[in-house]
């Protein structure tokens, strides 16, 4: 299959002539290229409309019930969500979550950055560095949680021995000490991410065209220079995927702490989706745990809105 | 880069290679210990200290898995799933990401937040809702439910939208002018352009089906439907565990995904004809 | 229930619905009377280590030779819960299930997924244990049918060599502090331990409700756990057990402490009886002499073996599903019956399974198992005990031992002082729940 050879040197990015403007379009176009439009979504949106929207409409409309699975769901109104504003547990996982979110965000996007940036280059073995780097990802969650917390344990554990070498004193309990149980996740979590997100980075650096690169460098432009003015702005997209996806995962996460620390020491890593599992699944309140669901929809689809358009200011 | 490789640049390389292979030493370490847990007997698993070399060694748990767990209908099953996922969602999430990224339609904008907004939701929080509704469908209890359940997500549009709109506009204008309808531009043009995309999303969902828990926690019940991951985890009893066959499980499970990963590197970073496309 | 729950959906899912015509439903044998063949399902977990459902099973074929019982199976631990909530919720779950964590037993009788079956409770032997607390409202929902209880394990060897005597019944549990001091000074060895304390919460609060008089779930005040978890947080400072921290992050096992000779006693329910037998005989566990006795006791007055030592345990129960078809209600109460009683007891004392109801003939079955230690104090501690449960039967029980579990991580990894958890602990149930 050959690869299709277009005449336009617009395919790099660069200025070029504006393309001759066709008439103004009438109505009928318009109907049809919004059939157009939707056929190519259609075959995903039935998909999705049916066994994903349908769901979590009906979440919302829970979220005002006093539902527990097995009964009657009564309409409550706004109770729920008024026993959410004095809920101390959920304030409390309301907190912990932005605190993973406001590290592990910033620290899985370097670190997946910079892998991708990395492996992207012409290394020997970069095949098998980037298939290390997303093994965190594909390992058994259980295995995960255990390795990493026998190396975090504060008696047994590598990682005090190794500090210990170093700084003297009382060293950090990790997973079973209040205040530095949620480094650990963070820690894990970003160690655990970073490839997937490499991933989609490398994707992404595919379509920086090469000719911008030997261009600014035949300009002079350094290494710095070059990543800030060509690769970036060319990554725009993929930093945009990369940001939304992080940033809902973060607000979600649920299976690392799980396995890890359980929430655990006290309520020293409840986050929002254990809190919603324990109130819907050990507690069987799922009418409360929906509209605790819903914060955090909520929360999650309001940064997404913020990131949307002021991607959308930097596109025009 | 090969201009001047001076003695500078030289070492700069080795003590870069030296910090990649200590860093993935790290990084591999938890799939090391599962390696040796799965050769060791089930009280030797958790001790402490760490024991880092199993003693005796267990070989014999790699036959006992296959005896003790069905693993091959878990694998056959697992990838069933897995395939069917990955190919729908390929499939229609480019296919659907095309109409996001290169048409316009009223309420385009919106739907796709909408899309985004699912993603949002933690499954859990209305998986009952939507079990009653595949179960009254008669589909619980069968592997359809969940190809369906993973098969329409959010994200492979999500991903490929992206994609497709760092490919630039210009492109699909020339094909237009020559002639070709929008599918024909989705599918000689954009497809074989966005072929690292589609090797990510291939790669990503597989794995994602493929060590997929909960979904089947809920769906599955007859032992000839188990995949990898229910199977293993009957391995856990009530008051019981056997953690030395759970890795032993483990790591079969992961060697597939890691062979697909090896062979599909250079899709990865298949630099896009974009380069091709000039005048 | 089914017909509630599709009326609460969404309108295109309801359209759906008819098109797609009522999937799953039961065999086509609706036979009005119970004669003829009559099968029905029941729901259980991981048969392959789990035979109790099998046995029941089995047992109850022979005798009923009409009954065809078919087993459905579930995974085991909390995802029993997960899993089969989502059947009962979609009206698909089994005809007979267990009702396997007693915290939940009050939401799912709330939510009108179980039958009322005082009638079958009526005709069990009084001395069932956990029967009695199962009653709502003066109407019992489920039954036990197997009832485990802590008891305290210990290594007569390691005992031996630490030169320190053996359990007699009449320890308190600041004998048993002791003797854990004793024998990590006595046996002297870097990885060994006098005692082994799992990380569990129930290992520290189980016993503190059962034992201290006037203590309550339910009552707002945990002030009786303050003992409790300062004599262990005592005994993991001076070293007589391994740490919590060390317990959780390690991931150590009860069975490879105790069965490796890491630790020289552990408390544990009656079901690591059955598992260590086992473990002895394939050579995961090493081979030594071992024995049973009572629990450790809150104070003097019920220690000794002329009275009855108080430890915990909560009952394992089954019962029906309410939306069961009307013809097969009768054979499931009867299938109960037997489950329940001496007949099912004798089945499942012969696989080395605690039933609800101990008799001389499950005590004489159990003992004469290969393997199982004969001195006289094992066999008191095993049937002579009386077993409150761990979590009483409340609506608000499941939320409030959430609670409580997280002042047992906070305690115990000494993030937290007792006082200041346990204060937390109540401000949070007046808080959260009621």
């Amino acid at each position: 299959m050959a690869t299709p050879v277009v005449d336009n040197p617009g395919a790099l990015g660069l200025p070029h002539p504006v393309p001759p403007r066709r008439r103004a379009p009438r109505t009928s176009l318009k109907v049809r290229n919004a059939l157009v439009g939707w056929t190519f979504v259609l075959p995903n949106f039935a998909g999705f409309a049916v066994l994903t929207l349908i769901p979590v409409l009906l979440l919302f409309y829970y979220s005002l019930t006093s539902w527990n699975i097995f009964g009657n769901a009564d309409w409550v109104g706004l109770e729920n969500y008024q026993r959410l504003v004095g809920d101390r547990s959920f304030h409390i996982a309301l907190g912990n979550t932005f605190y993973y979110a406001a590290f592990h965000i910033p620290l899985t996007i370097a670190a997946s950055l910079g892998l991708a940036l990395l492996l992207n280059q012409k290394l020997r073995g970069a095949a098998f560095f980037r298939t290390v780097a997303f093994f965190p990802y594909v390992t058994s969650i259980v295995a995960v949680a255990v390795v990493w917390n026998m190396l975090f344990s504060p008696e047994f554990g590598p990682i005090n021995q190794f500090i210990g070498m170093f700084v003297g004193g009382e060293l950090p309990g990790w997973t079973v000490s209040k205040d530095w149980a949620m480094p650990a996740v963070i820690i894990v979590g970003t160690w655990r991410y970073m490839g997937y997100y490499m991933l989609l980075f490398l994707a992404g650096l595919q379509t920086v065209p090469t000719e911008l690169h030997e261009a600014a460098r035949i300009d002079g432009a350094g290494v710095w220079q070059r990543f800030w003015n060509v690769t970036l702005p060319c990554l725009r997209p993929t930093m945009f995927l990369v940001t939304v996806m992080v940033t809902i995962e973060s607000f979600k996460v649920f299976d690392l702490i799980l396995v890890m620390t359980e929430g655990g020491p006290g309520q020293a890593t409840l986050v929002l989706s254990q809190y919603i599992w324990q109130k819907g699944f050990e507690q069987f309140e799922l009418g409360y745990a929906s509209s605790v669901a819903v914060v955090l929809f909520l929360i999650c689809i309001g940064v997404t809105v913020v990131q949307f358009l002021y991607n959308k200011r930097r596109d025009a | 880069m090969a201009a001047r490789p001076t003695a500078l640049r030289k070492t700069g390389r080795v003590l870069l290679y030296l910090a990649m292979i200590v860093a993935a030493a790290g990084i591999l370490l938890p799939f090391v210990w599962m390696v040796i847990s799965s050769l060791k007997t089930n009280n030797q698993v958790f001790t402490a200290p760490i024991e880092w070399i199993p003693d005796p060694f267990r070989w014999r748990n790699y036959v006992d898995i296959w005896i003790k767990g069905d693993m091959v209908t878990w694998v056959r099953n697992t990838m069933t799933v897995s395939v069917v996922v990955t190919l729908l969602q390929v499939v229609t999430g480019s296919f659907a990401a095309y109409g996001f990224a290169k048409t316009r339609f009223p309420g385009r904008d919106a739907l796709f937040l909408l899309y985004i907004g699912t993603i949002a939701v933690p499954w859990a929080s209305y998986m009952i809702p939507q079990f009653q509704m595949l179960s009254s469908w008669g589909l619980a209890n069968t592997l359809y439910s969940i190809m369906l359940l993973q098969a329409f997500g959010a994200f492979g549009v999500f991903l490929m939208k992206q994609y497709y709109e760092s490919i630039p506009d210009s492109l699909c204008e020339a094909a237009r002018i020559d002639g070709l309808s929008e599918y024909g531009i989705w599918w000689r043009i954009m497809l074989p352009l966005s072929v690292p995309a589609l090797a990510s999303l291939t790669i990503i969902t597989f794995v994602t089906t493929w060590n997929d828990y909960l979904g089947p926690l809920i769906y599955l019940r007859d032992r000839e439907l188990w995949t990898i991951q229910l199977g293993l985890q009957r391995f856990v009893g009530d008051y019981n565990a056997e953690h030395a066959l759970i890795m032993t499980g483990s790591v079969l499970s992961v060697l597939p995904i890691a062979i697909v990963f090896l062979l599909g590197q250079r899709y990865f970073v298949q630099g896009i004809a974009t380069t091709g496309v000039k005048g | 229930m089914n017909r509630k729950i599709i009326t609460t959906m969404g309108a295109a899912a309801a359209a759906s619905l008819v098109l797609a015509g009522c999937g799953g439903g039961d065999s086509p044998s609706e036979a009005e009377e119970p004669e003829g063949p009559v099968t029905i399902s029941l729901a259980g977990w991981d048969f392959a280590s789990t035979p109790e459902f099998e046995t029941l099973a089995t047992a109850y074929e022979d005798q009923n030779p009409d009954v065809t019982v078919e087993l459905k199976e579930y995974p085991a631990g909390e995802e029993y819960d997960t899993a089969l909530t989502a059947d009962l919720a979609a009206g698909t779950a089994p005809d007979v299930f267990i009702v396997k964590n007693l915290k939940n037993y009050v939401t799912f009788q709330e939510g009108g997924t179980l039958l009322d079956i005082s009638d079958v409770a009526a005709e069990l032997d009084p001395a069932t244990g956990g029967l009695e607390p199962m009653a709502v409202d003066g109407a019992t929902y489920a039954v036990p049918y197997r009832q485990d209880s802590w008891l305290l394990y210990y290594n007569k060897e390691l005992f031996d060599q630490a030169g320190v005597d053996h359990p007699d019944g009449s320890w308190t549990w600041d004998d048993y502090a002791d003797a854990a001091a004793e024998l990590t000074e006595g046996i002297g060895e870097k990885d060994v331990t006098g005692a082994y304390l799992h990380g569990w919460q129930s290992t520290v609060q189980g016993f503190a409700l059962a034992q201290t008089p006037g203590a309550s779930l339910d009552g707002g005040d945990f002030s009786f756990l303050a003992p409790y978890y300062e004599r262990q947080l005592a005994m993991q400072d001076e070293g007589s057990q391994p740490t919590y921290a060390t317990v959780t992050t390690n991931e150590l096992a009860y069975q490879s402490q105790f069965g490796t000779q890491k630790a020289a006693m552990t408390v544990m329910g009656s079901w690591y009886i059955g598992t260590l037998v086992a473990e002895q005989a394939s050579g995961d566990a090493d081979e030594f002499e071992w024995g049973l006795a009572p629990a450790p006791q809150f104070d003097e007055s019920t220690t000794g073996t002329d009275n009855t030592p108080v430890t915990f345990g909560d009952p394992t129960t089954m019962g029906i599903n309410a939306g069961i078809d009307e013809a097969k209600i009768a054979t499931a109460k009867d299938f109960l019956t037997f489950a329940a009683g001496p007949d099912g007891a004798a089945a499942l004392a012969e696989i080395g399974i605690t039933p609800a109801l101990i008799d001389e003939t499950v005590a004489d079955t159990v003992f004469g198992l290969e393997g199982v230690p004969q001195d006289d104090l094992s066999r008191f501690a095993y049937t002579t005990h009386e077993t409150l449960p761990e979590n009483p039967v409340g609506p608000n029980t499941s939320a409030i031992q959430t609670i409580l579990g997280d002042l047992h991580s906070a305690v115990m990894s000494e993030s937290e002082s007792v006082d200041d958890a346990i204060a937390d602990a109540q401000e949070r149930v007046a808080n959260e729940v009621g």
